[in-house]
């Protein structure tokens, strides 16, 4: 789109030291707006479950129950879908957002191992979806991507997107000082010792279940490349995820800066601008934390607190400085760790919430505060602890496969300290879809509300828990 | 910026189809839950239902419900925020809140009764005796070059215009004349309808409790939908009776009081009295449904086998329906089920054989299904259902 404003909020951006992708601003109708936003990637492949998203999505945007200003894609150029009832002002701030997004997503380094191309990897995958469903039948492509979808955020981000198939068994000499400052003393003899590699399947507890299934499962070609493309996507996500606050506050902190420091704003504008930003930064609801709202506030705290730093000669680089840094290394995690300290989080009111007793969430009141949530705590950090732990591991239950026995049958682990038990209902239907790939039985280790260890065993005639 | 034609690039309404129609096959999948859904019971009149379905869910391991989650604003600790099942929609804390997503599906009573027919595999009534009433249908089913201005066709006009330029090669929408124009005309056709009159009859003896009768309610609700596509008009008559019997208003007949004991007979009495007067077989098909908890008078069962005689010289079909269950958990399907022994009325009625003559016990609320299908899908092949003319499903 052609408005003269964007350039110079671009140039703008840029002076102030925002270095981003060219960005390549669509206007589309709010149809168009919920079908974006129910894909996340507009040019993937179809799947009965964007239907669902984006039914609702659209009977939100028709009753005003939400709406969706904006939409920027992490890709080189960058791709900003801006809706077409959006005011002039509104668009300024938009754009002044969009740009600090691509900041954000080039120079972050959580970012870093994304492709860039990924809009056109996405239309590949799709091309290739379709492909299998006139070969094989939309049923059984359907079938084989609800199964992947099941397990998607069960990748494993740090061993990467391209991995190599775990050795096979063998045996090898390798060599080993006699002892660790042998060199020092001149006794260089190296004793030889066997080490037997690959000999437990899988060599390591594995946490990226779409990989393992995909490389391991005795399943067919397509349905292989069928697991690997929604793994593909996953990643392409996850870095979204894990850096929500502070990626939303970044280009938060940008709109109000260079908004403000745009010259081009007439007094009236200047008003609209400051109300829209008023909303974009409020609390919302009670009970949920609005990441614009949580990061545009820990960024202008820090840059606070490190101007007054630099001032009393305590930090070599200024509130601004700190500020790039910040958006360079951290995410979600670190952020908040790092940066949230007691002063703010009585500011900004923020608590950590949950059941008054013990019995948790349960269908029968088995005390008088059975079902009663309260505020629990206003400590910092318990307030953390609220708030990182439902951001750790893409939000999902930390499974890993850790053996495959000599009849073939799996075990998953689901790992003891982990934030609590299990959804069995679910978990149950999950180990079904597995076991369609994996054909062999499947045990999953985990434990009950009480904590006490079970194992669910899925097989061919059924699921059986055991304790 | 580019000029996408943005409404030709609708992937999204594939994929909302493709949802749509797993919903449908979700819907279909649980028909005999979804029998007794108290939404469409009481659905009186609206064209679209609202049904819950647990179907739908993408499963994924994820954690049990922990509450817990971060919130600001005022409030001391302790102080207590919220209670179960109070919080808002629009919370979204990522992974946090599993809880109960229902997702609800709307469709259209006539739709959902359709599925009803193609699952129960229930036969076209068929009709019984002369055709009696003749209607006229008006279709809109051909088009002309000539007719009445009100009766214009549009679209064909429009087309036909186009076409007469473009085959000048000017491809528009010109001046119009007389030759573009197309008209919409009308056949006249020949209906022949007939005619049902449903009786429903129900115990309102004391032992008829609320939920009983409920069940006996959504029998007649997907009866009275089955029988009005098929038939030009459906009279209903409802009788209720204790030891006397009495015809009441459709609107009492779910409602009415429970008291005193029972004599099904009575029932019997007054449609065949009122059948005999009001809808003489010859001209009618009749359909009998009662519906009791088979708890009669002793001395009474001898009375309600010859008026079940008799009526069926009257009826296209008698169906009686025993409701018995222990309680409320057998009803649902979570307690045990006993093996409740039949009333002496059934076994009474049952030694009337008749292919249209036909017994359904119900013991829970999926057993209305069951019902439909042995009171409706049964007649076509009523040679093979019965010899002894009734069925008992084990449920």
């Amino acid at each position: 789109m052609d408005n003269p404003r964007f350039d110079e909020l671009r140039e703008l951006a840029r002076r102030l030291g925002l270095d981003f992708f060219e960005v390549m601003f669509e206007v589309v109708p709010q149809d168009i707006m919920s079908e974006i936003a129910a894909y996340g990637l507009p040019t993937r492949a179809g799947h009965w479950s964007y239907g669902k998203v984006y039914n609702r999505q659209r009977v939100h945007g028709q009753m005003g129950l939400s709406k969706i200003y904006e939409i920027v894609l992490n890709n080189a150029p960058a791709y900003a879908f801006l809706l077409d009832t959006n005011s002039e002002i509104a668009n300024l701030l938009v754009a002044a957002h969009v740009y600090a997004h691509c900041d954000f997503f080039k120079q972050n380094v959580y970012f870093a191992p994304t492709n860039r191309n990924m809009v056109n990897v996405a239309v590949e995958h799709a091309l290739r979806i379709d492909e299998y469903i006139d070969r094989y039948g939309l049923d059984r492509v359907e079938r084989v991507m609800d199964i992947a979808f099941a397990v998607d955020r069960h990748i494993d981000f740090h061993k990467g997107l391209v991995r190599k198939s775990y050795p096979t068994r063998q045996v090898i000499e390798r060599e080993r000082k006699i002892h660790t400052y042998a060199d020092l003393f001149g006794e260089e003899e190296l004793s030889l010792t066997k080490v037997v590699i690959g000999d437990h399947f899988p060599p390591h507890p594995e946490k990226d279940l779409l990989w393992f299934f995909a490389h391991y499962a005795p399943i067919e070609p397509w349905e292989r490349d069928v697991l690997e493309i929604i793994r593909e996507e996953s990643y392409y996500f996850y870095p979204q995820f894990e850096t929500k606050i502070l990626n939303e506050g970044w280009a938060t902190y940008w709109h109000a800066e260079i908004l403000n420091q745009y010259p081009g704003l007439s007094p009236s504008e200047t008003i609209d601008f400051s109300v829209l930003h008023a909303g974009v930064v409020n609390p919302g609801h009670p009970m949920s934390i609005n990441p614009y709202y949580l990061g545009y506030h820990l960024l202008v705290d820090v840059e606070r607190r490190w101007d007054k730093l630099y001032a009393a000669g305590k930090s070599p680089i200024t509130g601004r400085q700190k500020l790039f840094e910040i958006r360079s290394q951290d995410n979600d995690l670190s952020f908040l760790a790092n940066y949230l300290t007691q002063e703010l989080a009585d500011k900004l009111e923020l608590f950590a919430y949950g059941y008054a007793c013990e019995h948790g969430p349960q269908g029968t009141k088995k005390c008088q505060k059975c079902g009663e949530l309260t505020v629990m705590s206003r400590k910092v950090e318990d307030v953390l602890h609220s708030l990182l732990a439902p951001r750790y591991n893409y939000g999902v239950p930390r499974i890993v496969i850790t053996n495959v026995s000599d009849d073939g049958s799996l075990l998953l682990e689901h790992e003891r300290n982990d934030r609590g038990p299990l959804d069995l209902k679910y978990t149950e239907k999950t180990l079904e879809y597995l076991h369609e790939l994996w054909r062999k039985p499947i045990h999953l280790k985990t434990f009950n509300n009480p904590g006490e260890a079970i194992t669910l065993t899925c097989t061919a005639s059924g699921i059986e828990i055991m304790k | 910026m580019s000029d996408i034609p943005w409404d030709l690039r609708r992937r999204a309404l594939k994929d909302s189809l493709r949802h749509d129609k797993r919903v449908k096959e979700a819907i279909r999948q649980n028909l005999k839950e979804l029998i007794a859904e108290e939404n469409i019971i009481t659905s009186d009149g609206r064209k679209l239902v609202k049904i819950p379905l647990r179907y739908l869910d993408q499963y994924r391991f994820r954690f049990g419900q922990m509450g817990s989650g971060t919130g600001q604003g005022k409030g001391h600790v302790g102080e207590v925020i919220a209670r179960d099942g109070e919080r808002s929609e629009g919370i979204e804390q990522p992974g946090d809140q599993p809880g109960e997503q229902v997702y609800e599906a709307e469709i259209s009573v006539e739709e959902l009764t359709h599925m009803m027919l193609e699952d129960l595999a229930l036969p076209w009534l068929e009709d019984k005796e002369a055709q009696q009433i003749t209607t006229h249908t008006y279709n809109f089913d051909d088009v002309r070059r000539k007719g009445s201005m009100a009766n214009l066709d549009k679209k064909r006009t429009l087309l036909e215009n186009l076409k007469r330029h473009a085959a000048h090669k000017e491809p528009k929408v010109g001046a119009f004349r007389d030759a573009d124009l197309r008209f919409k005309v009308w056949s006249v056709r020949e209906e022949h309808h007939s005619n049902a009159a449903v009786y429903l009859l129900m115990d309102r003896s004391g032992s008829m409790t609320t939920e009983r009768k409920y069940i006996a309610k959504s029998f007649f609700f997907w009866l009275v939908r089955f029988l009005k596509l098929k038939y030009h008009t459906v009279d209903m008559v409802f009788i209720a009776h204790d030891t006397e019997a009495q015809i009441v208003p459709e609107q009492d007949f779910f409602t009415i009081s429970n008291s005193g004991g029972t004599m099904c007979s009575s029932a019997y009495r007054v449609a065949l009295e009122h059948i005999q007067q009001y809808h003489p077989h010859a001209r009618w098909n009749n359909y009998v449904f009662h519906f009791s908890d088979g708890d009669n008078w002793h001395d009474d069962n001898s009375h309600c086998k010859a008026l079940v005689t008799q009526l069926l010289d009257h009826v296209a079909m008698i169906g009686y329906g025993e409701i018995h269950y222990q309680d409320e958990s057998t009803f649902y399907g979570w307690g045990t089920s006993f093996n409740a022994a039949w009333s002496t009325l059934h076994t009474e009625l049952s030694t009337i054989a008749h292919p249209r003559f036909n017994t359904v016990a119900i013991k829970q609320k999926a057993d209305v299904y069951q019902a439909l299908q042995t009171f409706l899908g049964g007649r076509e092949g009523a040679g093979s259902l019965s010899e002894s003319g009734h069925i008992t499903p084990s449920a």
